[in-house]
């Protein structure tokens, strides 16, 4: 089978057994790879109200087909889980090269069940897996744990990919990081493996994946590197990373500010996309295959010293640990990145727990008692502290590990009003006032409030900016109309297939060169299918609805698709002055989105519309 | 009143780092026309093959509190308007 080792690795913790099984063809072509294979699995494996930290509850690593290429990030690979942090289904994925490396492996896909009796780590390699002893490892940060293991000589070159601290005291928001350099952030998939006692997956194998037609995949991938080069689409984001984001989004009155308090950042001249280069800023680095290059290589001397091993922060770290916190000092968030990476934790639900703990103290909610010490906006040293009381479940951090939706329950007295989640999900660093799609996602999406999940709302403000996709008409980031499709299609095209392909969602922006037709184009020059546009996006649908029933099962309805009660509060100033998301406005758009999508009005998807996606 | 043009993020390696500069015209056309003298390079980057407002870039004007995503190069400025190139976002 092209595309695919034809197989996927079980490890069961539990009785310390592994075993292989087949992955055919139809199930293939059904859910295509990644986040696709990862949600089926999970939903088969757990029933109504399981818990997601139990030993039941499984971990899928999971490679799409363009992970036997290596191009634009696709050797990265999706994790899926039960999210502990949500109660729901929860994936997140990182690109690096641990989904090459598992192809290496002989392997499609790498499933976790059960719990092992003491700490382990894994070591794969073609035809063969261990599970060795990982006491040695409990306890480390990341940076340690992968200096540990490959300081054994058996383990020499291979890739490590691990949890923190937090990962292993189950931060319900703790990441999975591999090689130092990327980080599978959201939802909490690091708590999921920490549970199970697995330290870290040790993965060494150069096994080729068969490739259906490499001469046209050569063709497709000269043609699409050549237009990256040249057509200027990606020039900023080769020079500043994502942090070309940071000045845009304040001028436009989308940086969250002062826990969303307001979208546009007094200091910003210090953390905009210039200031980052000149402040901390030493090199770049690429993914596997990449022309581009987003990501960054940053240092930072005394007081807040960082190492350049690291990956740097990105835009959302940027503003989860700068605006949001009102912290205008690039180091301290050059800093408080390295510390959440070193734990273990995603740095967007921290910066927002961080927020909602300042507002908290600013409005006496919470005091100097409760903390330990006084915590007050734009302080960088105690945004430092309180990355450490978090990793670590110290003092008041035990609960915020917890998220910002269960420690508002918790400490109440109003609190919940500026506790910034969907469905327990903290919001990511794009305020949906001045961007109505982008609310409409948040509400939406499968594992709350993601901003990877559907679109970008500037991105379609030009005409003819997806045509492929019947987005020819510009529509104003500001508008309500017309975002329901809109939402829908890049749910279903950017949010779910780039991840079920396995291939960065960057060069897919319009209006960058990554165009629907060349992504089906490279998918069928890899696999040898016929897929048409048609069969892509039907495929995103039944992903994306298979993920819905999930959380229907776990009770989700349309009560649930809401967004933080702060978004109905008119924004005073800036470049998304006088925008609101009036709730009104969130239910009409609601209506239509499930219209769209065939579900009831109560957001459940109808018995045909499954019939009609195979999933009955 | 000159109008103020603001390059964020942007063409940084063009303008030699300078981030602000003052036009005294009208029209976006005629001020990027004059901008040209300045900053050598800068219409090939910032203009499509048809003379549009290349997709990477936004500009954007800024009159008072209020701004504007501008389309097409013939759009009037006034006195103590601003106008701020940007890139288009990146996702996140």
């Amino acid at each position: 089978m092209n595309g695919y080792q034809g197989k996927m690795l079980t490890v069961d913790l539990s009785n310390r057994k592994t075993f292989e099984e087949p992955i055919d063809e139809a199930f293939a072509k059904k859910y295509v790879g990644g986040v696709g294979f990862g949600i089926r699995w999970v939903y088969d494996l757990l029933q109504k109200g399981d818990d997601p930290l139990s030993p039941k509850a499984p971990l899928v690593f999971s490679t799409g087909p363009l992970a036997s290429i290596h191009f634009l990030g696709s050797t990265g690979i999706s994790i899926t889980s039960k999210s502990p942090l949500l109660g729901l289904i929860g994936d997140t994925d990182m690109r690096g090269r641990m989904g090459g490396s598992l192809k290496g492996c002989g392997y499609d896909a790498l499933v976790i069940e059960g719990k092992s009796d003491r700490p382990v780590y894994l070591r794969v390699t073609e035809g063969s897996c261990q599970i060795l002893d990982g006491g040695h490892l409990w306890g480390k940060d990341i940076r340690q744990t992968q200096e540990a293991i490959l300081s054994d000589a058996q383990n020499r070159n291979m890739l490590v990919t691990s949890i923190g601290v937090a990962g292993e005291r189950l931060v319900k928001y703790a990441n999975i990081s591999c090689e130092l350099q990327f980080f599978a952030g959201r939802t909490g998939a690091g708590a999921v493996m920490g549970s199970k006692n697995l330290k870290a997956i040790v993965l060494g194998g150069k096994q080729k994946t068969p490739v259906s037609d490499m001469e046209k995949v050569k063709a497709l991938v000269k043609a699409i590197s050549s237009k990256i080069q040249t057509d200027g689409t990606c020039d900023t984001l080769s020079k500043y990373g994502t942090w070309n984001t940071t000045g845009p989004a304040n001028l436009n009155g989308i940086l969250p500010t002062k826990n969303f308090q307001a979208t546009t950042f007094s200091e910003i001249d210090k953390i905009d996309g210039d200031a980052m280069l000149h402040a901390i800023y030493t090199g770049k680095r690429t993914c596997p295959g990449c022309p581009i290059g987003c990501r960054r290589v940053v240092k930072g001397e005394t007081p807040y010293s960082f190492s350049t091993e690291f990956g740097g922060p990105q835009y959302e770290t940027v503003a989860s640990m700068g605006s949001l916190l009102l912290n205008g000092n690039p180091y301290a968030i050059g800093k408080a990145n390295e510390l959440c990476n070193l734990y273990g934790i995603d740095t967007i639900s921290t910066g927002v727990t961080i927020a909602f703990v300042m507002e908290c103290f600013d409005r006496g909610v919470l005091t100097e008692k409760d903390l330990g010490f006084q915590l007050n906006w734009g302080d960088p040293e105690g945004i430092l502290r309180m990355i450490a009381l978090i990793s670590l479940r110290e003092g008041l951090g035990d609960l915020l590990a917890e998220g910002v939706k269960r420690a508002s329950e918790k400490i109440g007295k109003g609190s919940e009003q500026w506790a910034m989640h969907v469905k327990g999900m903290e919001v990511p660093m794009h305020d949906p006032r001045g961007k109505k799609g982008m609310g409409l996602a948040y509400a939406t999406s499968f594992k709350g409030a993601d901003h990877e999940s559907s679109m970008h709302d500037e991105a379609y403000q030009r005409e003819n900016a997806l045509p492929e996709l019947g987005f020819t008409v510009p529509m104003a980031r500001k508008q309500f109309e017309g975002k329901a499709g809109l939402v829908k299609c890049l749910q279903e095209y950017w949010g779910v297939m780039s991840d079920a392909v396995s291939l960065c969602k960057f060069p897919m922006i319009p209006p960058r060169p990554l165009k629907p037709g060349l992504l089906v184009d490279l998918l069928n020059a890899v696999t040898g299918w016929n897929f048409t546009m048609e069969d892509f996006l039907t495929t995103g649908e039944r992903i994306f609805n298979l993920a819905r029933i999930f959380n229907v099962r776990e009770g989700i309805t349309r009560k649930d698709d809401q967004l933080p009660k702060r978004f109905e509060e008119t924004l005073k100033q800036g470049g998304s002055a006088g925008e609101s998301y009036p709730k009104k406005e969130l239910e009409k758009l609601l209506d239509e989105y499930y219209r769209l999508r065939g579900w009831n009005p109560e957001g459940i998807p109808t018995p045909e519309t499954l019939s009609r996606l195979g999933l009955d | 009143m000159p109008v103020t043009v603001r390059f964020l993020s942007a063409f940084q390696d063009l303008t030699h780092g300078r981030k602000i500069f003052f036009v005294d015209e009208n029209r976006f056309s005629k001020i990027l026309a004059d901008l040209e003298k300045e900053i050598p390079g800068l219409k090939a980057k910032l203009l499509d093959q048809e003379e549009r407002i290349h997709p990477a870039y936004n500009v954007m004007l800024i009159r008072g509190d209020v701004s504007h995503l501008c389309h097409g190069l013939e759009f009037k400025v006034e006195n103590g308007d601003e106008l701020v190139i940007v890139p288009i976002i990146s996702g996140g």
